[in-house]
């Protein structure tokens, strides 16, 4: 069954993390997936919360009300994104007399709020609606022989009474995926640990730091590489690494990947198309695709 | 019109103070009936080991009113949005949301914002985006555009005036 979503792309993911957007829309058509592109987005107002709420709750609604012109659930594959959208639909949801006050702003784009539209990050799309089976039909070059740590993300799994892709304490839905791809996972102490994305605005040595630490212990735990799914977390993990390593004096060498790139990679995508030219990190030291 | 009622952090925003004020005193008194001072949320704080953020001591101050002291304070702005103490409190307290509260409250009240908040700001509310599409450099230094890989073209507000329209009404809204 085709599922047609229209593609949040947000600004980081659609500015400079072109890696993640040309892997997703390489390799979900491939599982029946037909990605819509609408003019007209803006930002999700996540990475401004700390300024001012009202705005971030505006900014989401405002998005959520123009893919609802447009008769369309909305597919966010940045983690923040999904939040914002998510958590703006369900204030509004319990709160008329907010949704009356957005909706009265939005009336100088001719927009309307309703909340009726689904919201879905990649992790879900991926393991719940598409399914784990479905996925493993369509591997053709099975990732054999490496293991992987995964990284969720905070904005992805918290906070969960807003409900969230996978469970904030032992999310499993992207080992699962990577398992149905043909490698291993493995726990580890800091799959949960932050990346500190959002400190690069105003502390950018403690991001850094975060990030390091974060990656000095993948690396320590003899990973053959880390995966995310966020382009703020993917951000600093990948082309930030070696910045990262400075600020905890290590030499960092994990290659970090999307998890659409790992998709696609098994279902026999060509590197070229999946963005691996943009990851910084030492990706070409594995031997895929 | 211009947009400069939400860049200028100068400019005291009177309305919107007493808004965030208001959310403050909802939260101060939810503290004040449930947190125990258990400091869960400390414990697993992201922000706790390295640049030593105490979420449970903000839950006390905030029950104390001591409101302005830690809106003058640089260690609100060291909150990493990790949402681990609000998922975590016994009591479902969310130090992170009075953190927020607090930070907004600050840039209401025309503190200085940290690092590049201005310029994320200020690049939002003028294309509506954190920044423009970048040109990338892929690994053997060739430089790309979205227009190179075949992308679609960037989706954003086209037509700037209108959706400045809409913001602004965030910025002169009466409560
Ligand atoms: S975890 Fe909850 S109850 Fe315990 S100190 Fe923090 S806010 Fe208070
Ligand atoms: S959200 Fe902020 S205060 Fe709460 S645990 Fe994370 S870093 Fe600490």
């Amino acid at each position: 069954m085709k599922k047609k979503l229209a593609l949040y792309t947000g600004c980081l993911m659609s500015t400079e993390q072109y890696g993640y957007e040309l892997s997703v829309r390489e390799s979900l058509p491939l599982l029946d997936v037909q990605l819509v592109d609408i003019a007209g987005f803006s930002c999700c107002g996540e990475p401004l919360k700390s300024v001012n709420q009202l705005l971030t709750l505006y900014l989401s609604a405002r998005n959520l009300a123009i893919a609802e012109k447009h008769n369309l659930d909305v597919f966010a594959p940045c983690a923040m994104c999904h939040l914002a959208l998510s958590e703006c639909k369900q204030v509004l949801q319990n709160n008329p007399d907010m949704k009356t006050r957005i909706n009265e702003m939005l009336a100088a784009e001719e927009l309307t709020f309703e909340g009726n539209g689904e919201i879905v990050h990649t992790v879900d799309l991926l393991h719940d609606h598409i399914g784990i089976e479905e996925i493993a039909k369509h591997v053709k070059k099975p990732l054999k022989g490496l293991k992987f740590a995964t990284h969720y993300g905070c904005h992805l799994i918290r906070p969960s009474e807003i409900g969230r892709p996978d469970d904030s304490e032992h999310p499993v839905k992207i080992e699962a995926i990577i398992s149905v791809l043909g490698a291993e996972t493995a726990k580890y102490p800091e799959k949960l640990d932050c990346c500190g994305g959002i400190l690069q605005i105003n502390l950018d040595e403690s991001a850094l730091t975060k990030s390091g630490q974060k990656l000095k212990a993948v690396q320590n735990q003899g990973f053959d590489g880390l995966v995310d799914v966020c382009p703020w977390c993917h951000k600093m993990f990948d082309a930030r690494q070696v910045k990262a390593g400075e600020t905890v004096a290590a030499k960092l060498n994990v290659p970090v990947f999307y998890l659409t790139q790992l998709l696609g990679l098994a279902f026999g995508v060509k590197k070229e198309k999946l963005g691996l030219d943009f990851n910084i990190s030492p990706v070409d030291k594995l031997e895929i695709g | 019109m211009s947009i400069t009622d939400l860049t200028s952090m100068g400019e005291p925003q009177v309305e919107l103070k007493k808004e965030i004020n208001d959310r403050l005193s909802k939260l101060q008194d939810e503290v004040s009936d449930y947190c125990y001072q258990c400091a869960k949320c400390t414990s697993g704080c992201e922000a706790h080991k390295l640049l030593e953020l105490e979420p449970h001591k903000i839950v006390a101050l905030l029950k104390q009113g001591l409101i302005d002291e830690m809106v003058n304070s640089d260690i609100i702005w060291t909150c990493m949005s990790c949402f681990k103490c609000r998922e975590r409190c016994p009591q479902k307290i969310a130090p992170v949301e009075i953190l927020f509260a607090l930070k907004n409250l600050a840039v209401a009240g025309g503190k200085q914002v940290p690092g590049k908040y201005t310029s994320v700001l200020q690049s939002v509310l003028s294309i509506g985006l954190i920044q423009d599409a970048q040109s990338v450099t892929t690994k053997d230094m060739k430089t790309k555009t979205r227009d190179d890989l075949g992308l679609p073209p960037l989706s954003k507000p086209d037509d700037p005036a209108k959706f400045q329209a809409g913001l602004m009404k965030i910025a002169v809204e009466k409560v």
